[in-house]
């Protein structure tokens, strides 16, 4: 195996292996999980208390109701007393009596509070409907009134395009992208600058430079760090693609993903594809930047000092795309969109807002390319000068004696 | 054959190294000694290209590169584990980057353990071993793939007697199979029972460079044990002694200017009488370090 590739794997695993990577990865299943679970529970104990029971000595006028209503009714009280028991120890909101009175149809709600429209709304419906069923066989009508008086009014919508959606799918898009990619930059410009100093606190560099080049075992930490970065990210698809699949049957759910099936589609659509790249290439940027951070310092203590510059920028660029996220097309976001930092937050927003072209598009993942390419070489060849330098000088002193080392 | 021609290396205004040139057979032990500062260090890291350098270094006629790395066995100054992993990962890893596969390091582990008497399990964690084992296990990562230069920066520092000696054993193994091992060391009795040469430096220069025996003799049997009933003073006033140190009850240690003055002060102190010791021998290696480097004081 090449010993770039044992490099990378040891940084991998080592990583992985790691109760800190392991609760970095499970965090937001536990707090999604947890919060679902609170909502759900909490959902159903108000839907408990928000159902009413039914009664009424005719069968069929319950089990119409019933029928058409079936989330709303308490099933299991028939009586008005086991009704009004339930109302007392308030595990309904009430219950409604119904009863037919020489073919007029009556309702009597009990309850402590006024029925709410929408339920109220449905009682009335089904009274309705029940009424005019009762009208039709007093009336006598022959068949062909009986179904002239059955004709409903028509009402269409005819909507031209759904753009108060997509507009907030955007803005949900870009929220989701910019979190995302800070929160992946600040956490692994952290992780990556904190193993480059424990390991030239460790001066175990000497060992490591006696065995392999600097550019190899440099390249291979980079990668180590972008194949963690990349387990996370591939750990969230599933994990969400799970979520969402059981999100879109979940009785709780189902609903609102049934209104929203397109508006989710868009986001999901926005979120994967270029702008997946756009992120990864951001990360490996930043880790490369951080890296050299990280090997400025002496002593692994300092990690959380080297991690600065890279946290810093990243911060300047995740806040730098907010007065821009209504405006993708203004010239400060066009430039920014083809800056290295700066086009992992500024290109998805465009892309996102449709104000992009491929060519563009392309032209921006080229010169992030070219800046990967070009930064990874000229710190890879420093790389041994930094590390095996050890005096405790600051940031700069560091730097500039680093860079001395070889020559 | 590792060979060093006029190497040299400065570091702002100090010259680390000065036309350092010396040589290492394949099968021979070197030690390369010197004060702290002295640049043991500075030519450890010039061979490993670790630095820029001018001059020459050459590993049987070619120059250092990647390609020779695994042939190389280094153990640096200050001593440098990863913590996180266990005994047998950090084997592993460090091998691996020295080409060996899995397959051929792991059955080596125990026997390397064992040699070396490493205390605790292979799947002990470093940071939970003593300095001793950390060390020991340093010295197993630097052996286990049977190197044919061997690197050591101060490899007998931090360890007890019973583990030098047996550090001084896998010394004599590694040189038994033909590697060429050079050392650094403050303690010249190490250098003396392991080594068959030796470079000594100060201040970036060679200043002794050769066989063990050779060097010794260089500076003649000038030195002399009597045991006598004699005082200081009168040792002292004897023609052609440069020193005289009183060690215990009637020992002394006398310093002759020349080895040829031994027999005139043997007369003398004789004198037709009973004497109990007379021993005329060259410096130890520690004697000729503590010369050299009193003469860089004097300098």
């Amino acid at each position: 195996m090449n010993k770039m590739w044992i490099v990378t794997a040891q940084t991998y695993l080592r990583q992985v292996k790691s109760w800190s990577f392991i609760l970095l990865i499970l965090t937001p299943f536990i707090f999604g999980g947890i919060g679902m679970g609170i909502g759900s529970i909490s959902a159903n104990s108000a839907d408990q208390e928000d159902r009413i029971a039914v009664v009424s000595s005719e069968a069929s006028l319950r089990d119409g109701y019933i029928k058409q209503n079936k989330d709303d009714v308490a099933k299991k009280y028939t009586t008005v007393d086991a009704s009004k028991k339930a109302l007392k120890s308030k595990d309904i909101a009430g219950y409604l009596v119904l009863s037919n009175s020489d073919k007029q149809v009556k309702a009597t709600f009990h309850g402590n509070d006024d029925l709410d429209s929408g339920t109220k709304s449905r009682v009335q419906i089904y009274l309705s409907q029940v009424q005019q069923q009762f009208n039709l066989q007093n009336a006598k009508l022959t068949g062909a009134q009986a179904a002239a008086l059955q004709t409903q009014p028509q009402f269409k919508q005819d909507i031209q395009k759904n753009v108060g959606k997509q507009n907030i799918a955007m803005l949900i898009s870009f929220w989701v992208m910019v979190v995302m990619v800070y929160i992946i930059l600040i956490t692994y410009s952290s992780i990556t600058a904190q193993e480059i100093a424990s390991e030239k606190g460790t001066k175990i560099m000497e060992i490591i430079f006696s065995s392999t080049s600097a550019v190899k075992y440099f390249v291979g930490k980079i990668l180590g760090v972008l194949l963690v970065i990349v387990t996370q990210i591939l750990v969230y698809v599933l994990g969400g693609w799970i979520v969402l699949n059981y999100a879109k049957s979940a009785s709780l759910t189902k609903d609102f993903f049934a209104d929203n099936q397109t508006m989710i589609n868009s986001v999901i659509h926005n979120l994967f594809g270029v702008n997946m790249l756009f992120l990864l290439l951001g990360v490996v940027l930043f880790t490369i930047l951080s890296a050299l951070s990280g090997a400025l310092v002496s002593k692994a203590e300092d990690a959380s000092k080297a991690a600065q510059p890279s946290i810093m920028l990243a911060m300047l660029t995740f806040f730098s795309t907010f007065p821009f996220q209504n405006n993708p097309e203004s010239i400060f976001a066009k430039i920014l969109s083809y800056v290295p930092f700066f086009s992992s937050y500024f290109m998805p927003l465009r892309v996102i807002n449709h104000a992009a072209s491929p060519l563009e598009i392309g032209l921006s993942l080229l010169i992030l390319l070219v800046t990967i390419g070009l930064m990874g070489y000229y710190i890879g060849r420093m790389y041994k000068g930094l590390m095996l330098q050890t005096d405790t000088h600051g940031f700069w002193s560091s730097l500039k004696s680093g860079l001395a080392y070889n020559k | 054959m590792l060979k060093i021609e006029h190497v040299s290396k400065q570091f702002g205004d100090v010259k680390a190294l000065n036309d350092v040139s010396f040589s290492i057979n394949n099968g021979e032990i070197l030690g390369l000694i010197g004060q702290n500062g002295a640049g043991k260090s500075t030519t450890f890291h010039s061979i490993l290209n670790f630095i820029k350098y001018s001059g020459k270094i050459l590993w049987d006629g070619e120059p250092i590169s990647e390609k020779l790395f695994d042939k190389i066995g280094y153990l640096p100054e200050e001593r440098s584990l990863m913590p996180k992993l266990t005994i047998e990962q950090q084997i592993i890893y460090l091998a691996r980057l020295k080409n060996k596969s899995v397959k051929e390091v792991k059955p080596q582990i125990d026997s390397w353990m064992e040699k070396f008497a490493v205390k605790g399990k292979k799947t002990d964690k470093i940071k939970d071993l003593s300095k001793g084992n950390q060390q020991k296990v340093q010295l197993i990562c630097t052996m286990i793939h049977q190197p044919s230069l061997i690197i050591l920066d101060e490899p007998f520092s931090g360890l007890d007697p019973v583990n030098s000696d047996l550090l001084k054993q896998s010394i004599v193994e590694a040189q038994q199979r033909g590697a060429a091992i050079i050392f650094s060391s403050h303690d010249m009795s190490n250098v003396e029972e392991v080594c068959d040469s030796l470079v000594m430096l100060r201040t970036g220069e060679v200043v002794l460079n050769g066989k063990i025996d050779e060097v010794r003799d260089q500076f003649g049997k000038t030195e002399l044990f009597v045991t006598t009933d004699w005082t200081l003073e009168r040792l002292q006033a004897l023609p052609h002694v440069t020193s005289v140190t009183h060690q215990r009850g009637n020992h002394y240690f006398i310093r002759l200017e020349n080895e040829s003055d031994g027999p005139a002060i043997f007369d003398q102190l004789t004198d037709g009488h009973y004497i109990e010791e007379f021993s005329q021998r060259p410096p130890t290696l520690d004697e000729i370090f503590r010369m050299k480097v009193g003469e860089a004081a004097h300098e």
